[in-house]
């Protein structure tokens, strides 16, 4: 299984503070990589630095063995890569459809021309994610749970082969946890790499074939979920040093 | 658009276009230029409305195409089309060599900065001789009011289809995406920087088509006057007022708003001005979407329109 | 170079009056990120005001200053209280325009009571000079640029360590948070743009010492106030000074080397290389 996403030795500072401090893994084809850590362990940044909304300061990035360090945002989405975001960003004036309609006319391979067919590829994505009813409504007017599957949709309209997810479940109940993880699970069939950065860790859990430890900006762990979650380290990262 | 509407805008188009056969000379000078007022509006809409950058700096894109005209005819002999063309490649210049740095800006750190280039091309543009200095320059007189009547309304359409083209084409909506969330749009693979260069270009060779014309239809320029800061001002108020993002926004605003002056100056010279500022500062709380939204939404909730605006804006 | 260090004085003194201009501008600007495009017009109702407690009750510029700026500072409060808190939530370009809607009223407001004439504040000791050696420093410019300092650095230990100062910094970095601890918002935002409306109100006052008055005004001061506000960065009132000083520098150096019409084109120019550069100014911080 080859390497869709490589990430090399990457490190990026802010001004006196390091969020992500020489982190090295890959991410394979068909997989779904899970990355936790506690807040501020450098997961959205490191999200930030896959998609080029941030220049890492050292290190490299892969996307299907080409180097893609210095490629802008938009160069990267073209090539396939999409996200969604964990504050989550709608274009609120436009409506739940033609939000969507802006990955289809914009993602992979500079995307589609016409407006119509990629409204039509739009409708498609939001049937998907369960949006189709909502589809003439303004983005805004959308509650909690139903942005989250926007931004899904937004993303895979753009035909990405790999998709990066930022808390996709933050703030749902049982139930529509389960549901994002079976559309998670539907879209690796689809054959797109995803990795998922999340905060519930059953869900993870369950979701991920492998998972990615972050702690102040340092990689942790990587490995399978079982491996991974009862390793000493990763507990103290969680819950401090056990006072003995 | 529905078919009846389709029907009224042609209808009220013909009927503009014919209006100089049966009005007064009056009535067609005020017609010149309000009609410039609306493209000029409408050219502010494609970057300031459609794409969210407000500029302060159109009056830079309206100078050059004054200059362009009144240089090519005055100091080169060339006829009015090609002075008009100069005009543009002078507009579509600025636009690619100083919108890239300045377009980086947000929001009103753009608008600040457009408007300090406007100073500066006002200033520098009095210095150069071929411009003819602070003096300015006289070009060619041309009396025929009703030509440039049909030559703005000729411009008007011309940027109102373009933008219509806006909001059905790719260009248009990857434009929309960047004003309402530009690392959205960058993200979903809009080439953010080359799209709001494009229309800024874009906004600029309207507004220079209509400088052009306007300097030949008074005859004389000068840096001040070219460069005039009100004027961008003028447009932007008429482009809010209107409706900012919509296609007949601007030439809503811009066609009342200067009614409404034209009437106001008749009777009293300043109260005009007294007007316009308390008119922006109610429409502004009123309804800050401007009059096209007005009239969209008004059907829906009548008079709570207003109450709801004042409501979602006020602490 | 006798010419030169003449030249740098009045670049020095010119730019603390700029920089008292400014202030009120930036701190609106920063706190309640209001663009206030009628700053310019304010400034010009303090430096009226001045001019007839001046004329009409002999109180000197200098010592009518604080009444002048308690005076606009209620007039500032009011504004905000009965008109921009009204779109304090509304897209930043509202307050744009609003303020500009307001800068027409005003000043027609004004060339209606006072009428287009140019007016100066002249106390018998206006024309006065100190000489510095070689250097002739002229006393009126002299105590406004005193008077702008203390202001700025007052304004700076006032946001620093007092309590309405502290509170007015905080909402400005977090209304929510400054709400939970028990800032009323309408009041406070109602505070600040009455404090930078009195500090317009006492630039005007100082203007008006140094400079010819009309109703015109308006428009170009508040345009250096922007230059200076930018440069400066709005996080900080001594920036606001150091952009005041860099500014009034670069202006009369540029009137002296280069002529007398490219003063502005020099502020305007410096202006855009900072946005450009450095766009939280000069003193901001980095993002």
């Amino acid at each position: 299984m080859s390497a869709v996403l490589e990430i090399g030795h990457v490190t990026r500072r802010f001004a006196g503070l390091v969020a992500v401090n020489d982190v090295s893994f890959t991410l394979g084809q068909d997989e779904i990589l899970g990355v936790i850590g506690p807040n501020g362990a450098g997961k959205t940044t490191l999200v930030n630095l896959i998609s080029g909304t941030l220049m890492p300061s050292a290190g490299d990035i892969f996307f299907k063995g080409d180097k893609i360090t210095g490629l802008s945002a938009f160069r990267r989405a073209r090539l396939g890569i999409g996200r969604t975001f964990q504050i989550m960003r709608p274009f609120p004036g436009l409506s739940v459809l033609d939000n969507v309609a802006v990955g289809a006319l914009f993602g992979h391979g500079a995307g589609e021309s016409d407006l119509a067919k990629a409204r039509e590829k739009a409708r498609v994505q939001l049937d998907f994610v369960g949006l189709g009813r909502f589809a003439t409504q303004r983005a805004d007017e959308l509650g909690g749970p139903n942005r989250k599957r926007l931004e899904l949709a937004k993303a895979l309209a753009m035909q990405p082969r790999v998709l990066l997810c930022d808390e996709v479940m933050a703030g749902l109940n049982l139930v529509e946890i389960e549901e994002v993880i079976e559309v998670l699970k539907k879209i690796r069939e689809r054959g797109i790499s995803i990795l998922v950065i999340e905060h519930v860790i059953k869900a993870i859990k369950s979701l991920s074939d492998r998972l990615l430890v972050l702690h102040h900006g340092d990689k942790i762990a990587d490995g399978p979920p079982d491996a991974v979650l009862s390793n000493s380290e990763v507990i103290e990262a969680y819950l401090g040093r056990r006072r003995s | 658009m529905t078919a009846f509407r389709v029907v009224l805008v042609v209808v009220l188009a013909v009927v503009l276009a014919v209006l100089p056969l049966f009005g007064s000379d009056v009535l067609i000078q005020f017609g010149i230029n309000a009609l410039l007022l609306a493209v000029l509006a409408q050219g502010w809409n494609i970057i300031g409305g459609y794409t969210g950058y407000p500029s302060f700096g159109n009056s830079v894109f309206y100078g050059l195409g004054s200059y362009g005209v009144a240089i090519a005819m005055v100091q080169w002999n060339l006829p009015f089309a090609v002075g008009m063309i100069f005009g543009v490649v002078l507009a579509v210049g600025f636009a690619f060599l100083l919108g890239i740095p300045v377009l980086r800006l947000k929001g009103h750190y753009f608008a600040i900065a457009t408007l300090a280039l406007a100073q500066v091309m006002s200033a520098i543009v009095s210095n150069i001789s071929l411009a003819g200095q602070n003096i300015g320059l006289v070009l060619p007189p041309l009396n025929n009011d009703r030509l440039f009547y049909e030559l703005s309304l000729g411009l008007l359409v011309l940027s109102t289809l373009t933008v219509f083209w806006l909001t059905r084409s790719r260009f248009g909506f990857g434009l929309i995406a960047i004003r309402e969330n530009e690392e959205g749009a960058a993200v979903m693979g809009v080439n953010t920087t080359l799209y709001k260069v494009l229309a800024f270009a874009l906004s600029g060779i309207f507004t220079a088509l209509a400088g052009g014309i306007h300097a030949y239809w008074i005859t004389f320029l000068d840096p001040e006057s070219a460069f005039d800061i009100s004027l961008n001002v003028k447009m932007i108020i008429m482009a809010v007022f209107g409706g900012p993002g919509t296609v007949f926004g601007p030439i809503l605003g811009a066609l009342v708003l200067s009614a409404v002056s034209e009437v106001l100056s008749s009777e009293a010279t300043n109260v005009a001005g007294l007007f316009f500022g308390i008119v922006v500062v109610a429409a502004v709380v009123l309804m800050p979407r401007g009059v096209a939204d007005v009239i969209r939404q008004f059907r829906v909730s009548g008079w709570r329109y207003f109450i709801e605006n004042l409501k979602a804006h006020r602490i | 170079m006798d010419l030169l260090a003449q030249v740098l004085i009045n670049g020095v003194l010119l730019g603390g009056l700029y920089a008292v201009m400014a202030l009120g501008l930036a701190l609106v600007w920063g706190v309640l990120n209001i663009v206030n495009l009628a700053h310019g017009a304010f400034i010009m109702l303090g430096a009226y005001l001045a001019w007839h407690l001046y004329t009409y009750f002999g109180i000197d510029p200098f010592l009518g200053l604080p009444l002048t700026a308690i005076v606009m500072f209620c007039l500032g409060y009011a504004v905000q209280r009965g008109l921009l808190n009204l779109i304090v939530r509304a897209p930043m370009f509202n307050t744009l325009l609003i303020t500009f809607g307001l800068e027409v009223v005003l000043t027609y407001l004004a060339q209606l009571a006072f009428s287009a004439d140019f007016r100066t504040i002249n106390p018998p000791y206006a024309g006065n000079s100190i000489a510095l050696g070689p250097l002739v420093v002229p006393l009126a410019r002299l105590m406004a640029f005193g008077v702008a300092v203390v202001l700025t650095v007052g304004m700076w230990l006032f946001l620093l360590h007092t309590k309405l100062g502290r509170a007015i910094r905080a909402t400005a970095q977090n209304l929510v948070a400054a709400r939970l601890y028990g800032v009323e918002p309408r009041h406070l935002y109602a505070m600040t743009f009455g404090i930078g409306i009195g500090l317009a109100g006492a630039a005007g006052c100082l203007y008006g010492t140094v400079s010819q008055i009309n109703p015109y005004i308006g428009a170009t001061l508040t345009a250096k106030c922007f230059a200076i506000s930018i440069i400066g960065g709005l996080d900080n009132p001594l920036g606001v000074l150091v952009g005041g000083l860099v500014l009034g520098i670069i202006e009369s150096l540029t009137v002296l080397y280069i002529g007398a019409t490219f003063g502005d084109v020099a502020s305007f120019g410096v202006l855009v290389l900072v946005l450009i550069v450095r766009p939280s100014g000069l003193l901001g911080k980095t993002a």
